[in-house]
Parts: C-alpha cells; structure tokens; sequence
C-alpha cells in the first residue's frame, strides 16, 4: 500500500501534475471558464511559461542538487536522513512553503519586486492556463525550491517527495477556475470541514481573492491572501481575508494587454505600451496614484 | 517608490515570528526525542558503520 502511494507521488512530481493540469484546463475550456478572455497574446503568455519551468528551470535544479551542492557541502549528504517521517515531512512543510509565503508576500509588499510578479497577476482570469504564468526572473529565483532541494540533498529526499506532491495539488486547486470548495461551504455536515479547510490551505475562495481585480466589493484582497499551500500563514500574520465568496473579476485595473515577451521576460524586453509598469519610462506601481495617497494617507500600493 | 513605515514594522515583525516558526517543527521533534528517549541519529550511524563491514 504504501508503495503504491509512494508511487502515485513519484508520478505526480514528474509527468502527473502537468498531465492533471492539462485535463482540468481542457475541462475549464470547454465549460467557458476563460471567457472572451484567453486572446492570442495571452494563449502565448501561458503556454510559453507553463514549458518554460519544465525545460531551463528543472534542469537548473538538477545542475544545483547534482553538481553544485556536493562541491558546497561536500560532507553533509544525507546527515540528516535519520530524521523520521512526519518530523521530516513537517520541517519541508513549513521551510518550504513558508519561505514562499515570503517570497510572494515581498513581491506585493515591496514596490521595486512588484513588476517580476505582476505578470502573474495581469491574467484576466482564473485556471490552469495561468497558474505557471510568471516573469522568468520570478520562476529562477523562486527561494523554496532551492532551500529544499538542498534540504533533500541533506537526506530529507523521502518526505519532500510527498510534501512537494501534495502542495502542487493544493495550489493548483487553489489557481483552478472549477470552485470545488463551494460544497464545504454549502451543505450542512461539510462546512466544519470547510472551515478548518479554508483556514489550513488555499482554496479557491482565498486564492481568487488574491487575484481579484478589486478590494471594493468587500471579496478581493489582492492586498492579502498570500499563502500557497497554508492559508495558516495569512491567519497568523493577518494578511487574509476569508468571505467564502469569488470576485466578479480578476486580474489588474491597470492592464495594458503588454506583449507577452515583455510581461514574460521584463526588464530585458520592456512594453511598447505608453504608461505601462513594463514600459521603459512607465511607473514602478501603475495604480499608485499620488492624490490617492494624500486624501487616505496611506500608499495605494500592494497590488 | 518606498515602502510605507507601517508595513515596514510590520514586515519586520513578522519576519521575526516566522524565524520562530521555522525552528518549530525541528524544537518539537527534539522535544519529542528527550520524551521518549529516541536517539535515531545512533540507529543511522550504526547502519553506516554495518554498511563499510
């Protein structure tokens, strides 16, 4: 049994995950979840970064894990594989995706990492085909991936395989545009289910609210709701907002529709759209409006 | 363009909480060791040792 379960996640993290995003975004198509939204400069976009990862970034980490890490820390490979199981898997859970937690709530909090992350925020929609979309320097440098590949190289392989496989399918339920958390908040003997869920991990609810094109509505948070596998992080620290409801729209107020090679490799090709963030002389936050910030007193930025 | 104070102090807090949170896990499983008695780390040096015999 367990060699069963251990091979289920041998598969998700090689070919599994892309073939089970794959048929949730055919899925997501051709029940008209993208809407009129998925035009031609979009389609590039999101298809360039869901293959992107999977041909420079991956081959990148093996380079760190095979070559680069024996030569850095020549004697502590596997010096902790004597850590049991759930220790193990509970130390990645929380380095990993803590750290992400971070690095995502930065790129929002500090206005100079905003524009490597807003290519993931520009989609007008919600589902599989922009879950990878991100700026390339955005995915090089995404922190957890290297601090638990070198966590496996200190012999915490066995755990990571099965924590790496069950965060990848939570936010990539979270990212979906099927809202398959809404019984849980529906039918009577789920909801305490629904509101440990909601609390533990990222949802649908949470997540799309992250990604709203608003605060207004009292439902979007795009100024929260950072967590990708825990939600437990934003309950801590008080960055999230749960309503248990779906923005009415998504993406950013500001969006120009930049090239795709622009919003995917900015800043070494920039926007040839007038007053874009990705344009050579644009703003570093579009929506940060100065007059805004006098009235309210407080920066329009965190977008 | 800078980050306002508020969410400066803020970050900073938090930054410090969540130095607290990663060492959790591993504070709670040397708890758990001092508890129980567990010395796993002697088992897997032993299985060292066996493996060069």
């Amino acid at each position: 049994m367990i060699q069963y379960i251990e091979q289920i996640f041998r598969n998700l993290n090689g070919w599994g995950l892309p073939l089970i995003m794959l048929i949730i975004g055919i899925v997501e198509f051709a029940y008209g979840l993208y809407e009129n939204h998925w035009t031609k400069n979009e389609r590039i976009l999101d298809i360039v970064c869901f293959i992107f990862p999977k041909i420079i970034v991956k081959p990148f980490i093996a380079y760190v894990s095979l070559l680069l890490l024996p030569r850095l820390l020549p004697d502590a490979k596997n010096i902790f594989s004597w850590v049991p199981f759930w220790w193990g898997f509970a130390i990645i859970a929380v380095a990993d995706d803590l750290t992400q937690y971070w690095y995502h709530r930065l790129h929002h909090q500090l206005p100079w990492l905003w524009r490597f992350h807003r290519t993931h925020h520009s989609a007008p929609y919600m589902g599989m085909a922009m879950a990878s979309r991100q700026n390339f320097i955005y995915t090089i440098f995404f922190s957890q991936i290297y601090l638990t590949t070198t966590l496996v190289y200190l012999g915490l392989g066995y755990p990571a395989l099965f924590v790496t496989g069950v965060k990848a399918l939570i936010t990539t339920g979270a990212h979906s545009s099927i809202k398959w958390d809404k019984p849980f908040y529906t039918i009577k003997w789920l909801k305490p289910i629904g509101w440990v869920m909601e609390r533990l991990i990222s949802t649908p609810a949470t997540h799309h609210a992250h990604h709203a094109d608003t605060t207004d509505d009292g439902i979007g948070n795009y100024k929260g709701n950072f967590g990708n596998m825990f939600f437990l992080w934003d309950i801590i620290f008080k960055t999230g907002i749960i309503t248990r409801q779906y923005p009415s729209g998504y993406g950013i107020k500001h969006y120009k529709q930049e090239e795709w090679y622009a919003q995917f490799l900015w800043p070494i090709f920039k926007s040839k759209k007038e007053g874009s963030e990705l344009a050579a002389d644009g703003p570093m936050v579009g929506d940060a409006v100065p007059e805004q910030q006098i009235i309210l007193g407080e920066p329009a930025f965190q977008k | 363009m800078k980050t306002d104070k508020l969410t400066q102090q803020k970050i900073f807090r938090d930054v410090l909480i969540s130095l607290l949170l990663y060492a959790l896990p591993v504070i709670l499983m040397l708890l758990s060791f001092k508890i129980t008695g567990q010395r796993p780390w002697k088992n897997a040096n032993n299985t060292i040792v066996n493996k060069n015999k």
